[in-house]
């Protein structure tokens, strides 16, 4: 803490900059502000000889300045200062644009209005009644030429502009007087907008936005280059190596660090947030007495602020932890610098999709971390207390959460040889693709699962760019079912298959086929897929009552019920979206990634990253979050039976399972219906679908997970030795 | 009989030829190796064996690359060995890493301190890591300060200090928690003559107060003032160790730099395909 104290470069980036920096913005804010009031520009009119003698026509010019009834004070009619121009005679380089181009580009003037050559005449005709026989010529257009270049220019202009507006309804209350229709024919009535919010509720609602994220933001920034100084910097200068010799355990280390960051990050924070408010105060008094009136705008409540404080302690441990790790990693502060920019481009979306308009404190966006805690933030400073207070547990359990992985990582980081003492090497990649080929074992290592998931998801990027979803609706079976087939046999199998061809070197073992199944198991697995299937249909009921689908999302999946229902044989639908996923999906995942993934992260990391990978490629949010538990389930079958071939008829099943369902409630509903067993195992859920009664889910998941038990005695932990396919098991 | 871990051993008198009781550094069949993608798996540390004792200076010597680092980063408990034991002062390096860290004093040719603190503060901040009550952290440094002739260093800032200045400040924070065992990796690297000057003496001046000392380095001069005993490191293996006097009379070599360079060239050509084992070269001096 006292090192970092002494930092001038960490000291100006927490203390020095938030002081500074907005009473500079503020005091430039105001300079515009002034510049935008007191700043005089010259109006060149061309043709304006069209206006003097026009009858009914309200003057638009008094002398060298526009008329003064055109204007509310007499300090806005002095900032337009009005020359007449001679009009050219000859058309072409002389002609009226031409010549205010060339004096707005030698800054003679600032703006220049072009009448039309026979403005007065066309005004009088567009004030006469409609001949039945002749269409209305269109009205005459002057031209207001200003250069958006230059900051005054265009400040004149949209003076200029606004004028002759003014000139314009002058023009018709004008001409309607003259016809005797009273002025108030043109506007018979008014709206009138009444805020029923209070004054505090208003003065927030700017606040409640602007404040979590400036204040996060900064909170990130404040933990980033004390982390980088803490780490790299310190493996930079041969600290770190002398700091890790001490007694002290790693986790203390880290945690020594972490609170550093912390402090530093807080107080960040909480400085911004007090020049913020400072220099909003000042500001809003100061615009009140050049305006001469409100300005719309308060300094940040009280309330807001004292809010603020609380929620940037757990944000500040969160972007600490998460910044010491990635700072861990690298080798010097200039690499650390490098990190922040992929480490801020993660946490901005997540500070600033609670600022749009319709994002809502709710039960799914609770669980967000990051963004739950601004919407928390955002209730709180509004005054929503009661929807706070019932959203504050999930949102403080995910934070928790998310600080306490976070922390973890640090500390993995601290306690890896490979990354304290990463050597600086040059990176050639195509040495190291060479050397993973040369050197690959029997089945793929961590960074051949990781590189065969980045090529499903590439893989699937590139198909929907050369083969987009059809905008409205699949135009027959077949289309469908070619999409089907190319997304899981391109960008699930082939990436798979490629991976286990260069990276591995059994095909058996990368992909669980050593061992002969057990015909329990299969069976085991089947069941597990009967069993669980109520849970997981009520599971993504559940998902999607948190995050309802977007309204174009359930028209494509109506479409697609309506397709597949009435396609041709159900056995096709079922090969093709039951068996064929399960497949593709079973090999690529608990095959190629499971394998990898296990030999550093052990067998529940192995499992849990994998469900992770597993339910991101699918591309709704609400089928990730549903598809991720069943991917776990299949992993531990994987692991405990040594086998894919259970994962395989357990993925199937569970497919076709929820296919059937889908495609025949109402078939079912009747039937249980008949039976007299509609309210022991269905319940109507909010949204209005049927759902498997929580008791049958509750059930179903227990016997699932028995069953899940009772699998594989035999091929449990590490893949066993190929016994000879056939032999009894 | 054996004594218990950690146990302080008898303190030999200045000048003394030093009779260990038991080793203080224990090492046996250490190896580590590294998994480098581009380069393959590279054995840094090859089933090393050897032994130091209190009293007395032991000399790891080797070219550039020979794994002197990578052993003693296992000693000091800042890498983990793929095989074999370490063990100091009784305690086992990988699983009392805590325990040996109390008993080790390290000190690397990087000499880090920490820029924006002052010497005092340094050193204080390391007792303070090793759990030094306030006074006798104190009263310890007082008698480090005035010992290194380091009271004119007490209030400068890491970053105006000298290297010679940085080394003394890194060796009083090694010293600080009185160690039974020192490690020097290459501490004279970078020095100029005097703070290297100075560095012996410490080493020379530890080795009298009965510390255990394990000196890396690759510099003759070094060895033929400072080391009683010595192994030659190259490519991770101990190609021969003794007492200086000893090799010198088994090579029948009196210059120490020309014997180094003659022992890592014959192990180079005995280590090329047609050559025989190195370790068969040479007997293995027990330690």
């Amino acid at each position: 803490m006292r090192d970092q104290l002494r930092d001038r470069r960490t000291l100006f980036m927490v203390a020095v900059l938030p002081v500074l920096m907005y009473p500079l913005l503020g005091t430039s804010f105001f300079q515009l502000a002034q510049f935008m009031r007191e700043t005089t520009g010259r109006v060149a009119l061309y043709n304006a000889e069209e206006l003097t003698d026009a009858p009914g026509v309200p003057p638009l010019v008094e002398g060298d300045r526009f008329a003064e009834k055109l204007f509310a004070t007499p300090e806005e009619r002095e900032r337009l200062i009005v020359e007449r121009r001679p009009t050219p005679d000859a058309p072409g380089p002389d002609d009226p644009a031409a010549a205010a181009r060339a004096a707005i580009a030698a800054e003679e003037i600032e703006v220049a209005v072009v009448f039309p050559a026979d403005f007065a005449e066309r005004l009088q005709s567009a004030g006469a009644a409609p001949s039945p026989d002749a269409p209305a010529p269109p009205p005459p257009a002057p031209a207001v030429l200003y250069n958006s270049g230059r900051e005054p220019s265009q400040v004149a202009g949209l003076r200029t502009s606004d004028i002759l507006r003014r000139w314009r309804r002058a023009l018709v209350r004008q001409t309607l007087e003259d016809s005797g229709v009273p002025p108030a024919a043109t506007s018979p009535f008014q709206v009138a907008q009444l805020d029923v919010a209070d004054q505090s509720v208003r003065e927030a609602m700017v606040w409640s936005k602007l404040l979590p994220f400036i204040v996060f933001l900064w909170a990130l920034t404040g933990a980033f280059y004390p982390a980088i100084d803490l780490c790299a910097g310190e493996k930079e200068r041969g600290t770190l190596e002398t700091l890790l010799a001490s007694p002290a355990r790693r986790s203390e280390i880290v945690g020594g660090k972490l609170l550093t960051v912390m402090t530093f990050s807080v107080f960040t924070a909480l400085l911004n947030l007090a020049s913020l408010a400072l220099t909003a105060k000042i500001l809003v008094g100061q615009l009140a007495g050049v305006l001469g009136g409100p300005v719309g705008l308060a300094a940040p409540p009280a309330a807001a602020m004292a809010w603020i404080v609380v929620a940037v302690v757990p944000i500040a441990a969160l972007f600490s932890a998460l910044s010491l790790a990635c700072a861990a990693y690298a080798r010097s502060t200039k690499e650390g610098q490098y990190y922040f920019m992929p480490l801020f481009l993660a946490a901005t979306p997540l500070m600033v999709l609670p600022l749009s308009p319709g994002v809502e404190l709710n039960l799914g966006n609770s669980l967000v971390p990051v963004m739950g805690l601004v919407l928390l933030l955002r209730a709180l400073i509004e005054g929503q207390l009661a929807d706070a207070a019932l959203y504050a547990g999930p949102v403080i359990l995910v934070t928790a959460i998310c600080c306490w992985l976070a922390m973890r990582w640090a500390v993995s980081q601290f306690n890896q040889e490979s990354v304290l003492f990463r050597e600086s090497e040059r990176f050639d990649l195509r040495a190291q693709l060479a050397a993973m080929v040369r050197r690959r074992g029997d089945t793929p290592s961590p960074t051949a699962a990781i590189a065969c998931f980045a090529a499903m998801l590439l893989a699937q990027s590139a198909l929907r760019s050369l083969w987009p979803l059809p905008s409205e609706g699949f135009s027959g079976f077949g289309y469908f079912a070619a999409l089907v087939i190319a997304g899981q046999v391109l960008c699930i199998l082939a990436p798979a298959v490629l991976v286990t061809w260069l990276l591995a070197r059994s095909w058996r073992e990368t992909w669980r086929l050593q061992a002969p199944p057990r015909v329990a198991d299969m069976a085991l697995g089947l069941a597990v897929a009967l069993a669980l299937h109520p849970a997981g249909q009520r599971l993504a009921l559940g998902i999607r009552e948190l995050y309802p689908l977007s309204e174009s999302v359930k028209a494509q999946l109506a479409g697609l019920a309506g397709l597949v229902g009435d396609a041709p044989p159900i056995g096709v639908v079922l090969l093709l979206m039951g068996v064929l996923p399960a497949v593709c999906e079973e090999l690529a995942f608990r095959g190629v990634i499971l394998t990898g993934l296990r030999k550093s992260l052990g067998d529940a990391g192995g499992v849990l990253l994998t469900a992770v990978l597993f339910g991101a490629t699918h591309t709704v949010l609400v089928q990730s979050l549903a598809a991720a538990p069943v991917g776990a389930v299949l992993g531990v079958i994987a692991l405990r039976t040594g086998s894919i071939v259970p994962c395989v008829l357990m993925h199937a099943a569970y497919n076709s399972l929820q296919l059937l369902a889908a495609l025949n409630a109402p078939r079912i509903r009747s039937l249980t219906s008949d039976w007299g067993l509609s309210d022991a195992v269905f319940v109507e859920m909010p949204s209005g679908e049927l759902g498997y009664a929580l008791p049958i889910a509750i059930l179903g998941g227990v016997a699932a997970a028995l069953m899940v038990l009772a699998m594989g005695r035999r091929g449990r932990g590490a893949p066993q030795p190929a016994p000879a396919f056939g032999a009894a098991s | 009989m054996t004594d218990a871990p950690g146990a302080p051993s008898p303190t030999p008198s200045p000048g003394r030829q030093p009779v260990a009781q038991r080793p203080m550094v224990q090492v046996e069949g250490l190896t580590k190796t590294y998994d480098d993608l581009a380069r393959g798996e590279i054995v840094a540390v090859d089933r090393l064996t050897f032994s130091a004792h209190s009293g007395e200076v032991f000399g790891l010597l080797g070219p550039n690359g020979a794994g002197k680092t990578t052993a003693l980063r296992i000693l000091t408990t800042l890498l983990k060995p793929t095989a074999g034991v370490a063990l100091v002062n009784g305690f086992d390096c990988v699983r009392q890493a805590e325990l040996v860290r109390n008993q080790i004093g390290f000190i690397s040719a990087n000499t880090a301190v920490y820029d924006r603190m002052t010497a005092w503060e340094f050193v204080e901040y390391f007792g303070r890591l090793h759990g030094l009550a306030p006074a006798t952290l104190r009263e310890r440094m007082e008698g480090l300060f005035a010992k290194l002739g380091m009271d004119d260093l007490r209030d400068t800032l890491g970053a105006k200090m000298s290297t010679g200045m940085k080394q003394k400040t890194s060796i009083a924070r090694a010293l600080v928690h009185d160690p039974p065992v020192i490690v020097f990796d290459e501490a004279t690297n970078g020095l100029d003559a005097f703070a290297a000057r100075a560095s012996l003496d410490a080493v020379a001046e530890l080795r009298d107060e009965g510390k255990c000392v394990v000196f890396s380095t690759h510099i003759m001069s070094e060895v033929q003032r400072s080391c009683d005993r010595i192994a030659v490191m190259h490519r991770g293996r101990i190609i021969d160790s003794g007492p200086t006097d000893e090799l010198r009379e088994r090579h029948g070599q009196q210059d120490l730099e020309e014997l180094f360079f003659q022992m890592v060239r014959s192990a180079d050509q005995a280590s090329s395909p047609l050559g025989p084992h190195p370790s068969s070269l040479k007997p293995q001096a027990s330690p």
